[in-house]
């Protein structure tokens, strides 16, 4: 079985302060998650968190980045992401009121489900090796349910990276 | 269709090496005679030659290199030119697309080798993408921060039959340019300067990329604000201006850094403020209350110095807009530049001259008086390139041409053979270590092939000079792995290439040798025994501020 340790959310980080949320629109292309990966790298930034999904545009993807930005100005990161011709564009949405999400499907044996659903998980399907259940919410929420999870005997998890929206009122 | 693309994009030379994967362009070479192809010896110096060849005149460098270690010889060629800011186009042969992958004959990652020393790059597995991806590659190389633009091209893409076709427009969304100026930040700036009690403006390549050194000088009169330029800015004003500070940095003046030490208003433009600029970060200009940068790249600013005024914009626009602001300058400016007057008395540029032994400084001095200031200098990398920079009186840009950056030993040869090809009306010439020289001494042959007129200025010392200077300044005195005695005749090497030499080893020879050279047609070398022991001076101690220099001792 699978111990799975919490990951420190954003917030318990002791790097909380130096946590960029960025969301970019990239050109897709063989060589883009490489070069944006490459700058992350190149300028001792830090991958917390990325996920990467299609855009409403044709042939663009998005990209959503928690970043630790190092010893550098806060500001670098998305500076020298934008400098890449693959990127279209970064917005920056630290601070900002977001919507931050990140799901979690997990196999569970089958017994003790309550709990889980109580806090809003849905079953995607029941076998004999247990239940496959998933999850929605922001890091915290969903470092407790995984917590939460462990307690009722995980056979399997897997975590998507966030994906951020602003929130428009 | 390569060719041909290469053609409409107005290249006249090319400087490559053939090899498996890129033979289908090198069959057709001889149809395009407008393109002349430089047989180099070695990749890198290709990449080299390409660069002294845009410096010089300020067109892209093409490159020619095939696959695998062809295309990774061009790596460290690649990084000068990204570090520094050149245009150069790179293309290299691939193997064929459906081998990809599978590790074929002279396979290599050439993208993912490249990515981080390259402004873009391109891999083409489909014929009909190649127009395009020329046409793009030369818009990203030399527009913005110009910069290298590497394109692999299959092997299978190069032999395959297209249309021809044009490509009408560039649409590439993801590239910003950042040309226009804000003139609120502008007038800001100009009133910051002009209000200033102690302002500094230090210059950049920018400043030259841009050719803004007209407009530097106007504003840098109208404020009374003295000029010094970094290394790679050498030349965007002249160093015998009444208002020069000549060089900054970590081996820049003495009445440079201290004014720099004393500002109270600093104008950086068309620089990225690197560590040899500042020396100790938290030391660097510590009087300063208001810092004005100026840069065409976004992520300059704030990225080593954060700036209060910062103005993302081409250096000529933004200097050009910030004049019209500059009305009437603070009441105590000609006190600020007599005491910058009294430390340029105070700390002169100075060299041993008495001990008997031949010194670089009495080489490059002559070597200045010749060349009246018409002659483009190519330096590599060490003491020479400190030499060259702080004892010639450059008074007009494009002069001196070096690897700032990158600082790549080996640059000098080639990229001065290149400044030749792109200048040929200019006399060049090329000052180097032999340790360096030795690093890409094989491109002599191309020197010879075209009978080019470059002159070398060997200043060999038989030692890694600067290093053996760091080592005995900052290391304990302890000299490891300098001694260079065990290198080649440098005149029996240069007869054995077939170009005339002459080894010089007393200051009354100097003279006579440069005679020599100047009555040759193509290429001439002069070995010159300088005294192993001389020194680049001033120099900041590692890891100190810039006020801590240190000067050459006073000699009687």
């Amino acid at each position: 079985m699978l111990e799975i340790k919490p990951k420190p959310t954003a917030a318990a980080a002791p790097t909380h302060d130096r946590i960029r949320i960025l969301s970019l629109l990239v050109e897709d292309g063989q060589n883009t998650l490489t070069k944006v990966s490459g700058v992350i790298r190149r300028r001792g930034f830090h991958v917390r968190g990325i996920s990467v999904g299609p855009s409403r545009q044709p042939g663009r993807s998005r990209i959503t980045l928690q970043i630790d930005h190092g010893h550098a100005e806060a500001d670098q990161v998305r500076k020298q992401l934008e400098r890449l011709v693959e990127v279209v564009e970064v917005e920056d949405l630290t601070g900002d009121e977001v919507h931050n999400r990140e799901l979690v499907v997990a196999r569970v044996a089958a017994s003790e489900l309550d709990a889980l659903l109580k806090r809003g998980a849905k079953i995607l399907s029941t076998g004999s090796d247990g239940t496959a259940v998933e999850f929605s919410g922001d890091a915290e929420q969903v470092a407790d349910f995984v917590n939460e999870l462990a307690r009722h005997g995980i056979v399997d998890v897997v975590r998507s990276g966030p994906v951020v929206m602003r929130r428009t009122e | 269709m390569i060719l041909e693309a290469l053609e409409r994009e107005g290249v006249e030379y090319i400087f490559g090496y053939p090899g498996g994967a890129n033979l289908p362009i090198y069959q057709h070479l001889h149809e395009h005679p407008k393109l002349k192809h430089i047989l180099v010896r070695h990749e890198q110096g290709a990449a080299h030659m390409a660069d002294g060849y845009a410096r010089a005149c300020g067109k892209p460098g093409v490159v020619f290199a095939t696959s695998g270690p062809g295309a990774l010889n061009l790596v460290t060629g690649l990084c000068t030119a990204y570090m520094d800011s050149v245009p150069m186009i790179a293309i290299t042969g691939q193997v064929v697309s459906t081998q990809v992958g599978r590790d074929a004959f002279q396979e290599s990652d050439v993208i993912g080798a490249t990515s981080s020393v390259t402004k873009h790059s391109y891999l083409v597995t489909k014929i009909d993408q190649l127009p395009r991806v020329i046409h793009e590659a030369f818009h990203i190389a030399t527009t913005g921060r110009p910069g290298p633009v590497l394109i692999d091209i299959c092997k299978d893409v190069q032999q395959a039959d297209a249309e021809r076709v044009t490509p009408q427009y560039i649409d590439l969304p993801g590239y910003k340019l950042n040309g226009h100026v804000n003139l609120d930040q502008a007038r800001q700036a100009a009133h910051a300067l002009a209000a200033a009690e102690q302002p500094v403006i230090l210059a950049g390549h920018g400043v030259l990329l841009s050719h803004a050194e007209r407009e530097l000088m106007r504003l840098a009169e109208a404020a009374a604000a003295p000029v010094g330029t970094t290394l790679l800015g050498i030349g965007a004003f002249p160093v015998k201006h009444p208002l020069s500070l000549h060089m900054t940095g970590f081996m820049g003046t003495g009445w440079c850094l201290k004014a720099v030490q004393n500002a109270d208003v600093l104008m950086m433009v068309g620089m990225r403020v690197d560590d040899r600029v500042t020396a100790k970060l938290s030391e660097f200009a510590p009087n300063v209350k208001t810092f004005i940068h100026v840069d065409i790249d976004e992520s300059e600013m704030g990225k080593n110095v954060r700036p209060h005024i910062e103005l993302v914009a081409d250096a000529r626009l933004a200097l050009e807009a910030m004049l019209p602001h500059i009305t009437k300058v603070d009441a105590g400016r000609a006190e600020w530049l007599a005491q910058i007057d009294k430390w340029r008395e105070e700390h002169p540029l100075r060299y041993k001259q008495s001990n008997g032994q031949l010194q670089p400084q009495d080489v490059l001095i002559d070597m200045y008086r010749r060349t009246k200031s018409e002659a483009i200098v190519v330096a590599d990398v060490g003491q020479n390139q400190i030499w060259a920079a702080l004892w010639w009186n450059y008074d007009r840009p494009g002069l001196f041409i070096n690897s700032g950056g990158s600082g790549t030993m080996g640059f000098a040869l080639p990229a001065a053979l290149g400044a030749k090809f792109g200048r040929p009306d200019v006399p060049v010439w090329c000052v180097a270590g032999e340790g360096g020289f030795v690093m890409t001494a094989q491109e002599l042959s191309v020197a010879v092939e075209h009978q080019l007129d470059v002159k070398i200025v060997l200043l060999n010392n038989f030692s890694l000079g600067m290093v053996r200077q760091f080592q005995d300044d900052f290391y304990g005195g302890v000299r490891s792995q300098v001694d260079l005695t065990h290198m080649p005749d440098f005149v029996k090497l240069c007869e054995a290439y077939g170009l005339p030499a002459l080894r010089v080893e007393k200051f009354e020879d100097i003279a006579p040798s440069f005679d020599a050279a100047e009555r040759t047609k193509g290429p001439f070398l002069i070995d010159f025994r300088i005294d192993p022991e001389a020194n680049v001076y001033p120099i900041v101690p590692l890891g100190k501020g810039l006020n801590e220099f240190r000067e050459a001792p006073e000699y009687a």
